[in-house]
């Protein structure tokens, strides 16, 4: 057993058993648990708060370009929408710092029309600003959501324009 | 892009976590492993290899536990070989934890909270070293220090 302490001492990072060995275990350290963490979270500044909200929106696009997700869900107006609306009381105040108009966003948030390649690269620099304090990010992500759900939309109607552009193409053998 | 670090050289390897499949089990001895890893096949598992490496270097176990906003990790583990003085990688176990970290943030945002029970004899070393809050016996990691720790480790410690 003195060993076993030894080891622990040396290195304790090699292994821990967390497992609840009882249901009153696991309730009674979920009370003491939740209401701590109340009381934390009741003086947490709003600081950390949108740090929070903002490295959670980066991890879920990084999760979403890592996934194997092939739905026909607009997944960069969703991460849009999650970002203005966390960084903005209104969304007005974002299309003025983006020297937009608030109805072109409206209509990109509402998928009534296509985000412009300007509103785009605006989107792109006004994220280096706002992360430059949160965590590392690569502003190029919003270009990558945006093309990954264009690719699934295209994937997603393979039925309709195969059948249109199949019977058109052959593959002839080449002249030897 | 999380990594390791070989402690003899200082060479930053390029890590990945990955579910654990139900062929890794055979190699999952206790001698190795610390733990009978068998026990957690219903769990949701996970290995952390070197990019492109078969080698596991750790394992963490865990439970979702959305009603309170909380991961809870049920096992943690890191190889033989890898603990004590004459460890091969340093950062194993913090970036299984920063992985855990990680998913409490994406399910939760700013409630996220990962928590875990060290004994008393090790839990001072998780205190300072991932900066855990303390209560009870029970050491959990909460925004502002969660997002601290992913960072710590997002840029290879």
């Amino acid at each position: 057993m003195a060993n076993k302490d030894n080891m622990i001492n040396l290195d304790s990072d090699f292994g821990i058993d967390s497992r609840y060995k009882t249901k009153r275990e696991r309730e009674q350290d979920s009370i003491a648990l939740m209401h701590a963490r109340l009381e934390r979270l009741k003086n947490l500044p709003k600081q950390q708060i949108l740090r929070a909200k903002l490295m959670q929106l980066k991890l879920k696009m990084e999760d979403f370009l890592h996934s194997t997700i092939n739905d026909n869900q607009a997944h960069f107006t969703q991460f849009l929408e999650f970002y203005v609306d966390t960084l903005y009381s209104k969304r007005s105040d974002f299309t003025r710092d983006l020297n937009i108009t608030a109805v072109s966003l409206s209509q990109v948030i509402n998928k009534h029309r296509e985000p412009k390649e300007e509103f785009l690269f605006k989107l792109l620099f006004h994220s280096e600003m706002v992360f430059k304090d949160v965590c590392k990010f690569d502003n190029r992500i919003w270009l990558e959501v945006y093309f990954r759900d264009k690719i699934n939309q295209k994937l997603s109607l393979q039925s309709e324009w195969k059948e249109k552009w199949d019977k058109q193409v052959r593959f002839s053998e080449l002249p030897v | 892009m999380m990594n390791v670090v070989e402690v003899s050289t200082s060479k930053i390897y390029p890590i990945e976590v990955l579910p654990v499949e139900s062929e890794d089990y055979k190699l999952l001895s206790k001698t190795r492993y610390f733990f009978n890893w068998e026990e957690e096949k219903t769990q949701e598992t996970y290995k952390l290899v070197i990019k492109g490496q078969d080698d596991i270097l750790g394992l963490i176990s865990l439970e979702r536990i959305p009603s309170e906003w909380r991961i809870h990790i049920r096992l943690l583990c890191v190889s033989l070989e890898n603990r004590g003085e004459r460890k091969i990688y340093e950062n194993i176990a913090g970036n299984l934890i920063a992985f855990v970290s990680k998913i409490a943030v994406i399910e939760f945002g700013e409630f996220a909270c990962v928590s875990l029970r060290p004994k008393s004899s090790i839990a001072p070393h998780y205190i300072t070293k991932y900066n855990m809050n303390v209560t009870g016996v029970t050491l959990s990691l909460e925004v502002p220090e969660i997002l601290d720790l992913i960072n710590r480790y997002e840029h290879g410690e």
